[in-house]
C-alpha cells in the first residue's frame, strides 16, 4: 500500500493541475476575446464617425441603414408583440397571486408593475429576444460571408469590413431597440392589465396607474435600450467575423452570438441598474 | 413608396402559412419521437455521450447568469421592500420570482442559445453532408439513432441545470443583498425558506420539463430540415432560437395560467 | 423470353424536381453480379437514380423492381430490409465525425446484427482490414484523406454483406493512385464476392478498366447500353463526344 501512495498522491497532484491549467488557459482565452471584442467596438465607433464627417460612404448603396431599420425592426415587431405579449400576462398573473397569498390588495399592483415595466422589464425582455433573433440574424449572415471569403473579397476592394457590415447595422439596432423597447412595453403593460382583470376581477382603472413613474425610470429605460442596442450588434458582429471553417463555422458563429449577446444584456442590465441605486442612494 | 394594400396583406398571409408549416412539422417530429420510445429502444452510448456534452457546455453559463439575475431581482425588489422595512420579505420577493419565473425563464433561453442552437448547428451539418442519408441508407433510422437521444439528453440537461441554477440565483441575490442593500445573510435565508414553498420550486421543474421538451424538438427540426449549404445552416439556428423562444414564452403563460 | 429476369429494373423512370424533369421515361436492366456504370455529364441525373433505388429520392412515374418485386412504392419503414440487401457509398463518404473508423463500421452490425459493442468493433476492425485500412481502425474520419475515408466508407457499407452495392462517383476528387485502388476494390467485389454494383461516374479510365457494362444517361433516359469496347466503336456522336472527352460537338451540357 506504501508503494502505492505516492503514485495516487502523483496522480492526483497531477488531475489537480491538469484543471488548474484548463481554468487558467480559459481565464486568458476569456481575456484575449474580451480585448479583442474591446478592439472591434472601438473601431466600430470609429466607423460611425467616419461616416458622421463624410456624406457619401464608398462602395455602399444609399439606404443601407433604412434597410437594416426595416430587417431589425419591422421583421421583429410580431415577435417581441406575441413574447413580450405573453410574458406580460405572466408577470401580471404571478404578481396578482403573490399578493392574493399575503394582503390580497390590489391597489399598488398596476403602478409598480409599470415602474418595473418601464425602467427594467421592457427593454431588458425586448433586448433579450433580440439577441436571440437579431444576434443570430446578423452573426449568420456576417459567418457566411467569412467562410465564403466575401470579407476578404471586400477587403480587396478597399472597403472596410466593419464600416461595411457593422456601423449601419449598429446604427439601425440603437434605433430599433429602444422603439421596440417602447412597443414591447406597451404590448406587456396592457396584457398585463387585461390578465389581471379577467384573473383577479382588477378594476382596469385601478391597475392602469403611471403615477409611480419617474423621469429617472424613462432615463434607465433609454440608457438600457441604447446599451444593449450597441450591444448585441458588435458582439454579433464579433463572433461572425470569427467564424472558421465551412457550415459547422457559421452555426459555431450563430450560438456564440445568441450567448453572447443574452449575457451582455443581462451583465448591462445588472452593472446599470446597480449604479443607478448606488446614484440614487437606495430608492429605484 | 408604399407597398399596395393587398400586398400586405398577401405577405401576412404567407407568413402565416409558414408558420403553420413550420408548427406542424414540429408537431410530426414530436410524434415521431414519442413513436420511437414506445417501446424504448434507445441509443445508450448516444444518450449518454449527449447528456455529457450538453451538460458540460452549459454548466459555466448557467451559473453565471444565474448570479447576476438573482443579483438583478433583489436590485428590483430590495429598496422596494426596505422602503416598507420589510426586509425579511426580500427574501421572499426575490426567491418566488427566481423559482417560478427567472430562473426557468432565463436558464432555457441561456440553454436555447448555447445547447439547443449547437444541436441544430450540428444536425444541420450532418444533412448538409449527406450524414444523415448515410444512416439511412445503413437502414438506421435518424429519428431513433440521433433525435431522439438528443431530445432525452436535452430535457434531463435543463433540468438538472434549472435546479442547480436556481440555487445559484438565490446565492447570488443574498450576495447583492448582502453587500449592496445590508440586508444580512440570515435575514434573506430566512425569507427564503419560510415563504417559499416546494410548490413554487417544483413549478419551475416542470416548466424546466416543458421548456426543455420545446427546445430540444424546435432545435432538432431545424437541423434536418435544413436546405442549402453554410448559408442554410446559419438560417437553421436562427429558426430554431427564435421558435424556441416563442415557444418558452407561450409554455410559460400556459403553465402559469393552469397550475398556478 | 429467353434472357433470365433482371435483378434490378428501372421501368419508364421519370423525376422532377418542381422545375424540367431530371429523368425521363428511364429504362435499365442489371444482371446480378455485374459491375454496372452509369456515366453522363454533371447534373444529368446520374445521383438520382441510383438514390431512387433505395427509396432515398421518390419517383414521379414509371415503376423500379427488385428481385422480382417492386420496391418504388415501399414506405419507410418498410424499406429497411431492402437497404440492409443494399448498401450505397455517397459520394462524400458520410462517416460520422464524431466516431473512430471502427466505431463507423461497427454502428450497423450494433444496430441490425445486435452484436454487444467489443464484438462489433473486433468484426469491424476485420472488415477494415480488408479494405487495408486496419493500421487506421481509432483514428477519426477528420484526420484522414480522401482516399482513406472512401476506403472507411465501403468498409463501413460492406459490413452488413449486401448483395448489391451502388457507388456515387466513388474516384471524383482522388489522386490516380487512390482512384485505382478504389477501382480494384470493387473489381474484386464482384468477381471474388458475387456482389453486383452499380458505379455512378465520370472517371473514364474507371470506366474502361472496371466495368462489365456502360450505360450513357443524356437528356433523362439511357442513350447508349454496351460492354466498354462496345461503346468505343459505337457510331453515335453524343457517345464519342463523351468517351473522348470534347468540350465541343452535339451533346448539350444543360447548366454549364
Amino acid at each position: 500500500m506504501d508503494a502505492a501512495s505516492p503514485s495516487v498522491a502523483r496522480r492526483a497532484a497531477g488531475w489537480f493541475q491538469h484543471r488548474v491549467e484548463t481554468a487558467g488557459a480559459a481565464v486568458l482565452a476569456t481575456g484575449a476575446t474580451a480585448r479583442e471584442l474591446w478592439a472591434i467596438w472601438l473601431a466600430t465607433c470609429a466607423g460611425v464617425a467616419r461616416r458622421a464627417s463624410r456624406r457619401h460612404v464608398q462602395g455602399r448603396p444609399r439606404g443601407e441603414i433604412v434597410r437594416q431599420l426595416y430587417w431589425i425592426g419591422n421583421r421583429s415587431l410580431v415577435f417581441i408583440a406575441v413574447t413580450l405579449g405573453f410574458i406580460g400576462m405572466v408577470m401580471a398573473y404571478e404578481a396578482c397571486l403573490q399578493l392574493s397569498r399575503v394582503t390580497g390588495d390590489y391597489s399598488q399592483v398596476g403602478g409598480q408593475l409599470l415602474k418595473l415595466d418601464v425602467s427594467d422589464f421592457a427593454p431588458t425582455l425586448t433586448a433579450l429576444m433580440l439577441a436571440t433573433r437579431v444576434g443570430a440574424g446578423i452573426a449568420a449572415e456576417i459567418g457566411s460571408m467569412k467562410v465564403t471569403e466575401q470579407i476578404d473579397a471586400l477587403r480587396m476592394s478597399g472597403v472596410l469590413p466593419i464600416d461595411y457590415l457593422i456601423v449601419p447595422r449598429l446604427l439601425a439596432s440603437l434605433v430599433m431597440t429602444l422603439v421596440l423597447s417602447v412597443v414591447g412595453g406597451v404590448v406587456m403593460y396592457g396584457a398585463g392589465g387585461l390578465t389581471a382583470k379577467f384573473s383577479f376581477a382588477v378594476n382596469p382603472g385601478v391597475f392602469f396607474d403611471a403615477s409611480q413613474v419617474h423621469g429617472r425610470h424613462v432615463v434607465l429605460m433609454v440608457l438600457k435600450a441604447v446599451a444593449y442596442g450597441a450591444a448585441i450588434p458588435v458582439v454579433a458582429g464579433f463572433c461572425g467575423l470569427r467564424a472558421r471553417g465551412s457550415s459547422e463555422g457559421v452555426g459555431w458563429a450563430t450560438t456564440a452570438a445568441v450567448i453572447g449577446g443574452s449575457l451582455a444584456v443581462i451583465v448591462l442590465d445588472f452593472v446599470i441598474s446597480a449604479i443607478a441605486l448606488v446614484i440614487l442612494g437606495g430608492d429605484l | 413608396m408604399t407597398a399596395p394594400r393587398a400586398g400586405v396583406i398577401a405577405g401576412i398571409g404567407a407568413s402565416a402559412v409558414a408558420v403553420a408549416q413550420e408548427v406542424g412539422g414540429i408537431v410530426l417530429l414530436t410524434a415521431e419521437v414519442v413513436r420511437a420510445l414506445v417501446p424504448p429502444r434507445i441509443d445508450r452510448r448516444e444518450l449518454w455521450k449527449n447528456l455529457h456534452k450538453m451538460a458540460n457546455r452549459s454548466v459555466p453559463i448557467v451559473v453565471l447568469t444565474a448570479l447576476f439575475a438573482g443579483g438583478l431581482m433583489i436590485l428590483q425588489a430590495g429598496p422596494f421592500v426596505k422602503k416598507f422595512g420589510a426586509t425579511a420579505l426580500a427574501g421572499w420577493a426575490a426567491g418566488y420570482a427566481v423559482l417560478r419565473e427567472l430562473g426557468p425563464i432565463l436558464i432555457a433561453l441561456m440553454f436555447s442559445g448555447r445547447v439547443g442552437a449547437n444541436n441544430t448547428a450540428e444536425l444541420a451539418t450532418m444533412t448538409v453532408t449527406e450524414q444523415l442519408d448515410g444512416l439511412r441508407a445503413l437502414a438506421i433510422d435518424p429519428v431513433q439513432f440521433l433525435v431522439v437521444p438528443r431530445v432525452l439528453a436535452m430535457m434531463t440537461a435543463l433540468v438538472a441545470l434549472t435546479v442547480i441554477g436556481d440555487l445559484v440565483a438565490l446565492t447570488g441575490a443574498a450576495l447583492v443583498a448582502r453587500v449592496m442593500l445590508d440586508i444580512g445573510w440570515s435575514t434573506m435565508y430566512h425569507g427564503f425558506a419560510d415563504n417559499l414553498r416546494p410548490f413554487d420550486f417544483l413549478h419551475g421543474i416542470y416548466k424546466a420539463i416543458a421548456f426543455g421538451a420545446a427546445i430540444a424538438v424546435s432545435s432538432c427540426y431545424f437541423g434536418v430540415t435544413v436546405r442549402g449549404g453554410a448559408v442554410g445552416v446559419g438560417r437553421a439556428v436562427n429558426a430554431a432560437v427564435v421558435a424556441a423562444a416563442i415557444s418558452i414564452m407561450l409554455l410559460d403563460f400556459f403553465l402559469t395560467y393552469l397550475t398556478g | 423470353m429467353t434472357e433470365p429476369a433482371a435483378f434490378i429494373e428501372y421501368r419508364a423512370v421519370d423525376k422532377a424536381f418542381g422545375g424540367p424533369p431530371v429523368l425521363r421515361d428511364l429504362s435499365l436492366a442489371i444482371r446480378r453480379g455485374e459491375v454496372m456504370f452509369i456515366i453522363g455529364t454533371s447534373g444529368v441525373g446520374k445521383s438520382v437514380t441510383i438514390k431512387l433505388l433505395i427509396g432515398l429520392l421518390r419517383i414521379d412515374g414509371g415503376e423500379i423492381w427488385f428481385d422480382g418485386r417492386r420496391v418504388d412504392q415501399l414506405a419507410e419503414r418498410a424499406l429497411v430490409p431492402l437497404r440492409k440487401r443494399i448498401g450505397m457509398v455517397f459520394q462524400s463518404s458520410t462517416l460520422f465525425d464524431s466516431m473512430t473508423l471502427a466505431e463507423n463500421v461497427a454502428l450497423p452490425l450494433r444496430k441490425h446484427r445486435r452484436l454487444p459493442a467489443p464484438a462489433a468493433l473486433d468484426e469491424a476492425r476485420r472488415r477494415l482490414a480488408q479494405v487495408y485500412m486496419a493500421d487506421h481502425a481509432e483514428r477519426y474520419p477528420a484526420e484522414l484523406s480522401d482516399g482513406m475515408r472512401k476506403r472507411a466508407a465501403i468498409a463501413r457499407t460492406l459490413a452488413l454483406d449486401p448483395e448489391v452495392v451502388l457507388f456515387d462517383e466513388p474516384t471524383t476528387g482522388l489522386d490516380p493512385v487512390s482512384a485505382r485502388r478504389i477501382d480494384r476494390l470493387i473489381r474484386e467485389l464482384a468477381s471474388r464476392l458475387g456482389v453486383t454494383a452499380i458505379v455512378v461516374s465520370h472517371d473514364l479510365t474507371s470506366i474502361f478498366g472496371t466495368a462489365d457494362r456502360v450505360a450513357l444517361l443524356y437528356q433523362g433516359s439511357v442513350r447508349a447500353l454496351a460492354t466498354p469496347d462496345g461503346l468505343r466503336a459505337s457510331p453515335d456522336p453524343v457517345v464519342q463526344q463523351f468517351i473522348t472527352g470534347q468540350s465541343s460537338g452535339p451533346m448539350e451540357t444543360p447548366g454549364f
